[in-house]
Parts: C-alpha cells; structure tokens; sequence
C-alpha cells in the first residue's frame, strides 16, 4: 500500500484536496486507513497563512530600502524647496479648500488608496466594512438561531479589528463633515431624493433598511462590500473584486433606471 | 492596544476620504448607476491605482509577511455584486458610505442604514447553508491575483493595470457628466 502513495506528500493537513483526487468516493475511509501506516515521511510541507499569497521575492531588500529612503529624502528637500515658492495667500487659499465642501474624489482617492495599502502591507488587514457588520450581527444572531452551524463554525461573533475601524469611519466622517459645516441631524437626502420620492420620512426609512439588507446580503454571497472587496481586493489585483464590480453594476444599472424610468432629473 | 489604535486611525481616514470624495450623498451614489454622475468611479479607480502601486512597493520593501488576498470564486463574486448593486442603486449608499453617513449626522442610515445592515446578516446567515454550497462551487479559482495567475512579474501587470485605468478615467472625464 506505501507503494501506491510513493511520492506523494504527506497530505494529512486536508484529506478531503489531496486525497479526493484519486479517491472521490471514500475519501474520509482511505484516509484513515493511510494515517495507521503512514510513518515518518519527514515533516509535513509547510503551509503558508491561508489568507496570503506569498509576497513577491524580494531580490534585495537591503537596496531596495536603500533606494527608497534616498526617494524619500529627496522628496523632503524638494518639498522644503518649493515651499518656499508658495506665497502666504496661497497657503491660506489652501486652508480655505479644506472648509470648501466641494468633493475632490481624486484627493481622497489617493488617500484612500494609501489608506488600504498601509493597511494591508503593515497590519495585514483589508478595509473591509460588511465584515464588521457580520461579526456584530453574529451575537443577536447566536441568541435567536442557537442551533445553526453557522453561528458556532463560521461566522463567530466578535469585537474584531474590523469593528474598531468602523469606529474610526465615523469619527473620521464626522471630522470631514465638521471641517465643512456639513454635520448636522437629518432624514431625508439632501438631493434628488424628495422630487422622487416625496418628503415621508418612513418612505426613506424603508427603503434604506431594505437597501442595507440586500446590499450585506450581497457582500456576504460575494464575500465582501466594496470596500472589502472591491477595494482591498483590486488594489492586490484580485480577480474577485473586478468580477464583483461588475456584478454590482450588472445589478446597479437596471435597478436606476427602473426607479427612475421616464424621469429627466 | 496599538493595533486597535491602528484599526482607529485607518477608519478615521478612510471615513474622512470617504466624505471628501463627497460619497456620503444618495444621489451621488445613485447617478453612477444612471450613468450621470462618475464620482465613484473617480475616486474608487484612483485609490486603486495608487493603492496597489503601494501595496506592491511595500511588499518589495519587505514591510509585508503576506497580503491578504480574497478567494475568486466567479460565479459568487457576480452574484453577489448583482444582489449588491441592487440595494446600492435603490437606497444610495453602501456598507461604508452608511457608516460614513452615520458620522454626519443622517438619520436615515442610522436607523435605517445600520439596522438593515445587522439584519441583512442575519439573513444571509440563515440563507448560507442553502444558497452558498451551490453558489460557491462554480468557478472557483481560490485566492489569486491577475500576478500569480498570469505568472507574469507583478510590477509589469500593475503597470498594465494603471494604464487600462488611467485610460477609463479619461473616458469618463470626457464623456461624463455631472449633476450634484
């Protein structure tokens, strides 16, 4: 019997890849039977963290910081030198667009980016929002359905890092909205909502609380929200985030156009 | 205790970007599905260029021990996109921008918004068993990256990558229009 797995690795971390291959049927008997004989084949393969992908070879780190800290000193200097070209009224000008209320959707795209990556590169953690939301609901979850599987082997609840980020959004938010004297107590959308839908304040509760569900519905089929997954995964150039993208506008564009259909604004 | 300092940190700038790109607005989000109004993609495709310069620069640095990468399973990214874009496009906001909402003070994606969203994980906590094994099991490829599949370097898939979006974003900047 050894000879027929000459060869072969020690698959005992996960039966149900390595020996379903050739045996489909009674994977879970023939693996026990392979573990009474199986001796030391030498210590299992390692495995890498399940979640990663291993990082590219760094060639030479030691020049590549090398390099790098020279970029980022020439950066200081040369900041310090055109500093010195912005004249006062500028920099107060400057001031004056972190009030302004107009959207820069490219600034804050470059943040954002960096954001995420610093995220992931230093913490080893995407940004990811809809994550949070299901650790959270897993705890009323638990006390309702204490039966499920789900509860108990996939979707444990949890004050995880994601929550904690969450906390940070909305005091980050709140710190934009202040900057721009935009904070304030409100039902309704400011824009386009009431022509459409009128001004009933339960109208819009409604139809945000349904919105919300679908949309973490959505994100846990796909396995993450935008931010989870489109984000955090398209800034490592996943498949997943770009195929979920086009889900949601799969789903987004007929949706807009059947609440607005025949409508100009 | 630095890591939830860390976690604090990265939310709030994220909450901060997220209310800059002006996204903490219904019709804004709307109008990208009507096709009217490119803020998003503006700022979704910017953050993705530059963050994956950076993720990948960090990386060859040697600051990361591994890069979380999510699982492509085809068939349940899609899906799972429509049933988003479908909530996203009827109440104008998602998982995050309801939590940026909340931190301006809208009433609405308080009380509606996060509600709907503890709810709606609920729901797919009961429909998991049911839905998932079937969804899950077509086109599953596991968690690879457009680097490690194609096998090509990655600097040269990122560069690859930056040009088809710098290209996008011209397009909408020539085509687009905007309302809000």
């Amino acid at each position: 019997m050894e000879q027929a797995h000459v060869g072969l690795l020690q698959p005992l971390s996960d039966p149900s890849t390595s020996c379903a291959g050739c045996h489909a049927e009674e994977t879970a008997a023939r693996a026990e039977r392979y573990l009474s004989f199986a001796v030391t084949a030498g210590p299992p393969p390692p495995t890498a963290p399940p979640s990663s992908v291993p990082p590219g070879a760094t060639s030479d780190t030691t020049a590549n910081r090398v390099v790098a800290a020279l970029a980022a000193l020439l950066a200081v200097a040369l900041f310090v030198a055109l500093r010195r070209e912005v004249t006062t009224t500028q920099r107060s000008l400057l001031l004056a667009r972190l009030r302004d209320e107009t959207p820069r959707p490219y600034a804050a795209g470059v943040l954002l980016g960096l954001v995420v990556a610093f995220s992931i590169v230093t913490c080893g953690r995407p940004i990811a929002v809809s994550g949070a939301f299901d650790k959270l609901a897993a705890y009323p979850g638990r006390w309702l359905f204490s039966s499920s599987q789900y509860y108990t082997h996939v979707m444990t609840p949890g004050i995880t890092w994601q929550v904690w980020m969450l906390v940070g959004v909305l005091a980050g938010s709140f710190a934009s909205s202040k900057r721009a004297g935009q904070a304030s107590l409100r039902w309704l959308p400011d824009t386009q909502w009431q022509p459409r839908f009128g001004t009933s304040r339960k109208l819009r509760l409604m139809i945000a609380f349904c919105g919300a569900v679908l949309v973490q519905v959505g994100a846990g089929i796909a396995g993450g929200c935008t931010s989870g997954l489109a984000i955090s995964g398209g800034v490592v150039l996943a498949p997943a985030a770009f195929l979920f993208m086009a889900g949601m506008f799969a789903g987004g564009i007929p949706t807009a156009w059947l609440w607005y259909r025949g409508r100009a604004s | 205790m630095l890591d939830i300092a860390k976690a604090l940190a990265l939310g709030a700038l994220f909450g901060w970007s997220l209310h800059r790109a002006g996204l903490t607005h219904y019709a804004r989000i709307v109008n990208v599905y009507r096709l009217r109004d490119m803020t998003v993609m503006r700022f979704m495709l910017t953050a993705l260029v530059v963050g994956a310069v950076a993720v990948q620069a960090g990386v060859d640095l040697g600051f990361a021990t591994g890069v979380p990468t999510p699982p492509t399973s085809m068939l349940a990214n899609v899906v799972g996109g429509a049933v988003f874009g479908i909530g996203m496009a009827t109440a104008g906001y998602c998982p995050g921008t309801i939590v940026a909402e909340a931190g301006e003070g809208r009433l609405d994606a308080w009380i509606g918004g996060l509600s709907g969203l503890l709810v709606g994980a609920v729901v797919f906590g009961l429909l998991q068993p049911h839905i998932m094994p079937t969804l899950a099991s077509i086109g599953v490829v596991g968690r690879v990256t457009f680097a490690t599949l194609t096998g090509a370097s990655p600097w040269l898939v990122l560069f690859v990558f930056a040009e088809i979006v710098v290209l996008v974003l011209t397009l909408i900047a020539r085509v687009g229009r905007q309302t809000t």
